[in-house]
C-alpha cells in the first residue's frame, strides 16, 4: 500500500542503472541493444522529476552521437545498425538536453523521409518491416525537426485510417488486432498531423476505457489481458487526444500506479510485485503526470515530452 | 543473475563448445537455458534410457555447460552473460570484416561464413539483437538457393521456441517468406506450415500479440480456398482457448477476407450464400461458447463483429454492392428476428442465479455492453429494445453496466 511517489527513490534507481557500465546481469546483456530507448525512458522520467540535471549531459550527448550511422540513422547501442526506433529516442534525448541544434537535421531527416512506401505506410529501417508504431516515429521526429514537409503526409495519414478497426481501434498495419500501443501511435501521429477528426472518438474511447479493470484500477492493453502500468501511458495519452479521458476512473488509476513502486529501493513495476524495471518506471511517472500528481512535470502526450521541452521547440525558430 | 569475469580462453572455449554442439546437431529443434542443477536430473534420464546422442565432453574436467540430446539444446544459466557478451564481441568483428573485405579469404572459414556462425550464436542468446538478424539478411540477400531461406526459417524456429515473442525473428521470418514469394513461389504449403507453427506456440505463448500478428500477416497471401481451410482447422483449438481474444481476431481477419472477396470483380467474386453459411455457423457456434463459457470477455467481443456484419451484409436486402459505413440500416423483417434473438440471449444471459460466482456477473455486464455497442453502431436498435424489454428491463440493463462502466453511458443520448 503506497499513498505518494517516492520520488527521491526512483531517482537514485534511475543513476544506479544509468552509471552500471559494466553490465553484470543478462537482462542487462540482452537489452545493450536497446540502450538508446533505454536512456530515453530514464532521461525523461528524470526531466520529469525536475532531476535532468543529475547527469553529466556531455558524456549522455556524446555517447548518442557515437550511435549515429552514416545513414543519418540512430543505431540502439554504438557499432549496432540503425533503425526509426532509436533514432526517435536519440532525437529525443537531445530535445531534452536542448542540444538539436548539434544535429544534421537534413541527413537525419532524409533517412527517416526515405522509409515512407509507395502506400504511405513507413519502414522500420531498410530491411522493409512495416508498422504502424513507425509511422508515429516518422511524423513525431520530423514535426520535432520541424521537417515534415519532406514526407507526403496524405499518405502517411490515409494509411494510418485504414488500420481502424471495426472496434474503432488501430493494430499494426490493416486487419491486425487493435493494442493500446499500436492505437497511442496512431492518434499521437493524426494528433501531430492535426487528423483527429478522422478518429471515431466515442467508438475509440469506448474501447479504451474498457481497459480499466474495475478491481485493481489498473488499465491492460486489450481484453482478456492483466492491467500494466505501461498501458497507463499509452491509453491515458490516447483519451487525452481524444477528449475522453474522463472515461476512465482517475483516482483509482493513480492508486495502481503507486502501488507498483518498490518503496524502499525505488523503480516501479508492471503492476505490485517488487520486478521494477526503467521501462516501467518511465510510463508509471509518465502516466501519473497525465494525471496531473504533484511534483511530476506535465508531460505531451503526443510528443511524449515534458511540455516545457515541446514549448521550447515549437517557439524556437 | 550475476556471474563473475571470464578469461578471454575461457570464453573462447565456451563459444567454440557451442558452436560445435550446433554444427554437429543440424536437427536441434529445441532450446532452453537451464539452471546447472537440472543437468545432473537430465543426465540421469538420458543414461536410465541408455542413450547418449552428441555428448559434450569438457575439456578439463570442468563441469558441463552445454546439454544436448533428443535434437534439445541445453544452456547453462551460468555462463549465460560471458557467452553472451563475447558472442557478440567476436560477430560484430566478423561483420566489421566482412563488410571491410567482402568474402575473400585463404582459409575455409570465409568472412560469411564466420558472421553466419557467430550471429546463429548470438542470436539464440539474445534473440532482439536486430543488428545480427541484418547480417544474416545481408548475406543471404545474395543467395538463390530456396534451400538457404527455408534453412532460415529453421533457425528462426529454433529461436522462437526458447523466445517466441521476440519481435526481431518473427519479423524475420516474414523477411523470409517475402523474399521466397518473390525469387521462388510461395508454395502454399510454407504458409499453412507458418500458420501451424503460430498455433503450437500460442500454446505456449498465450495471446502473444507477436505470433498472432505474424498469422494475420500471412492471411494476405491466401487464396480464398485456403481462408475457408484455415477457419475451418483453427475451430478446434479456438473452442479449447475460449479467452485467448488474440486467436478469435485471427478469425475475424479470416473472415473479413471472405467479405472482401464478396465484392471482387471481375467474375471472381466468392459465392454470397456459401459466405453467409458460413457466417450463420460462426454465429451459432460463438452462442453455444457465449452459454457455456460463462463470462469471458472474448466471446462476446467476437460476436460484436459477427453481428454487426450479419446485419449489414447478410441480413440487409440482397445487394452487389458493398454498404457505405455511416449508411443507416433499414431494419427488414430477418434483421428484425435476427435481432429478437440476440435480446433473447441478452435477457437470459442477465438473469444471474448466484450472485456469489463473479462469472455470472461478468456474463451480465458483457451481455449488457454487447446490446449497447450494437446499438451505439445502430442508432435504430434502441426502440426494438424498449418495445421487446420493456422501460423497466432496459433500466436494469442500464444499471448493470452503471456498476462497473459508467462512462459507458456518457455519450447516449436517448437514455
Amino acid at each position: 500500500m503506497a499513498d505518494k511517489l517516492v520520488a527521491d527513490k526512483h531517482l537514485r534507481y534511475i543513476l544506479n542503472l544509468m552509471a552500471e557500465k559494466k553490465k553484470e546481469s543478462f537482462e542487462s546483456v540482452v537489452m545493450d541493444h536497446l540502450r538508446m530507448n533505454g536512456a530515453y525512458w530514464g532521461l525523461t522520467t528524470l526531466s520529469l522529476l525536475d532531476k535532468l540535471g543529475s547527469v553529466s549531459e556531455d558524456e549522455v550527448v556524446s555517447w548518442v552521437m557515437t550511435c549515429q550511422h552514416e545513414s543519418g540513422g540512430f543505431a540502439g547501442n554504438t557499432g549496432h545498425d540503425p533503425h526509426v526506433l532509436y533514432t526517435l529516442s536519440a532525437v529525443q534525448i537531445l530535445a531534452l538536453f536542448d542540444k538539436l541544434n548539434i544535429l544534421d537535421v537534413e541527413k537525419v531527416s532524409n533517412y527517416i523521409a526515405g522509409l515512407q512506401n509507395e502506400d504511405g505506410s513507413f519502414s522500420g529501417d531498410i530491411w522493409g518491416e512495416v508498422d504502424t508504431r513507425f509511422s508515429y516515429i516518422a511524423i513525431c521526429c520530423l514535426s520535432i525537426l520541424k521537417c515534415l514537409d519532406k514526407i507526403n503526409v496524405k499518405k502517411a495519414v490515409d494509411y494510418i485510417v485504414s488500420c481502424k478497426n471495426l472496434d474503432g481501434g488501430f493494430g499494426c498495419s490493416p486487419g491486425a488486432e487493435s493494442h493500446a500501443g499500436q492505437i497511442f501511435c496512431c492518434v499521437g501521429a493524426l494528433a501531430i498531423t492535426g487528423n483527429l477528426h478522422r478518429v471515431d472518438k466515442d467508438l475509440l474511447g469506448w474501447w479504451l476505457c474498457e481497459r480499466q479493470d474495475y478491481e485493481s484500477g489498473g488499465l491492460n492493453g486489450r481484453p482478456e489481458k492483466l492491467p500494466d502500468v505501461c498501458y497507463s501511458w499509452w491509453v491515458l495519452s490516447s483519451l487525452i487526444m481524444i477528449d475522453r479521458v474522463h472515461w476512465i476512473e482517475k483516482a483509482k488509476l493513480v492508486k495502481f500506479i503507486l502501488d507498483s513502486q518498490d518503496m524502499d529501493n525505488g523503480g516501479i513495476s508492471d503492476r505490485p510485485s517488487y520486478t521494477v524495471d526503467i521501462f516501467h518506471t518511465y510510463f508509471g511517472v509518465a502516466g501519473l503526470s497525465l494525471l496531473e500528481y504533484p511534483g511530476v512535470k506535465t508531460i505531451d502526450p503526443a510528443y511524449a515530452l515534458p511540455v516545457h521541452v515541446i514549448n521550447r521547440i515549437l517557439f524556437t525558430k | 543473475m550475476k556471474q563473475g569475469p571470464c578469461s578471454e580462453e575461457d570464453c573462447f572455449s565456451l563459444l567454440k563448445q557451442f558452436e560445435h554442439v550446433l554444427e554437429s546437431d543440424p536437427l536441434i529443434d529445441e532450446v532452453g537455458f537451464i539452471h546447472p542443477s537440472q543437468f545432473i536430473m537430465l543426465d540421469e534420464e538420458a543414461s536410465s534410457s541408455n542413450v547418449y546422442q552428441n555428448e559434450v565432453q569438457p575439456n578439463n574436467g570442468t563441469s558441463r555447460k552445454f546439454w544436448n540430446k533428443d535434437h534439445k539444446l541445453g544452456i547453462s544459466t551460468d555462463i549465460l552473460v560471458q557467452l553472451c557478451k563475447y558472442a557478440k564481441h567476436v560477430f560484430l568483428l566478423a561483420l566489421d570484416e566482412y563488410k571491410c573485405h567482402g568474402n575473400i579469404s585463404c582459409s575455409p572459414c570465409t568472412p560469411e561464413s564466420e558472421v553466419m556462425k557467430h550471429s546463429q550464436a548470438v542470436l539464440l542468446l539474445s534473440s532482439d539483437f536486430g543488428t545480427a538478424w541484418n547480417a544474416r539478411k545481408l548475406i543471404l540477400s545474395k543467395k538463390d538457393q530456396l534451400s538457404a531461406f527455408t534453412e532460415e526459417l529453421r533457425l528462426s524456429g529454433l529461436i522462437l521456441s526458447n523466445s517466441p515473442k521476440s519481435e526481431s525473428t518473427w519479423s524475420h521470418r516474414r523477411w523470409i517468406i517475402k523474399m521466397i514469394s518473390q525469387r521462388f513461389s510461395t508454395p502454399q504449403e510454407i504458409i499453412t506450415k507458418e500458420s501451424e507453427l503460430v498455433e503450437s506456440i500460442g500454446e505456449r505463448s498465450k495471446m502473444n500479440y507477436r505470433a498472432w500478428y505474424h498469422r494475420c500477416w500471412l492471411v494476405s497471401y491466401m487464396e480464398i480456398e485456403q481462408v475457408i481451410q484455415e477457419l475451418n482447422k483453427s475451430k478446434r483449438w479456438a473452442g479449447l482457448h475460449v479467452a485467448d481474444s488474440s486467436c478469435f481476431h485471427y478469425r475475424r481477419r479470416l473472415m473479413l477476407k471472405i467479405l472482401e472477396s464478396l465484392y471482387v470483380k471481375g467474375g471472381n467474386a466468392y459465392d454470397k450464400s456459401e459466405a453467409r453459411k458460413i457466417w450463420k455457423e460462426e454465429l451459432d457456434w460463438n452462442k453455444e461458447l457465449v452459454e457455456r463459457y460463462v463470462g469471458r470477455e472474448a466471446l462476446w467481443l467476437h460476436r460484436r463483429f459477427l453481428s454487426l456484419n450479419w446485419i449489414m451484409y447478410f441480413a440487409c436486402n440482397d445487394s452487389d454492392v458493398s454498404p457505405e459505413p455511416g449508411e443507416s440500416i433499414i431494419i427488414n423483417e430477418e434483421i428484425a428476428i435476427f435481432i429478437d434473438n440476440e435480446i433473447q440471449l441478452l435477457e437470459s444471459s442477465m438473469t444471474v442465479p448466484d450472485t456469489k460466482f463473479e462469472d455470472f456477473q461478468a456474463q451480465a455486464l458483457h451481455a449488457a455492453v454487447y446490446m449497447l455497442w450494437l446499438t451505439k453502431k445502430m442508432p435504430e436498435l434502441w426502440r426494438m429494445l424498449e418495445e421487446k424489454l420493456g422501460t423497466e428491463k432496459v433500466k436494469c440493463v442500464m444499471s448493470t453496466i452503471a456498476l462497473e462502466r459508467p462512462s459507458l453511458l456518457h455519450h447516449l443520448v436517448n437514455v
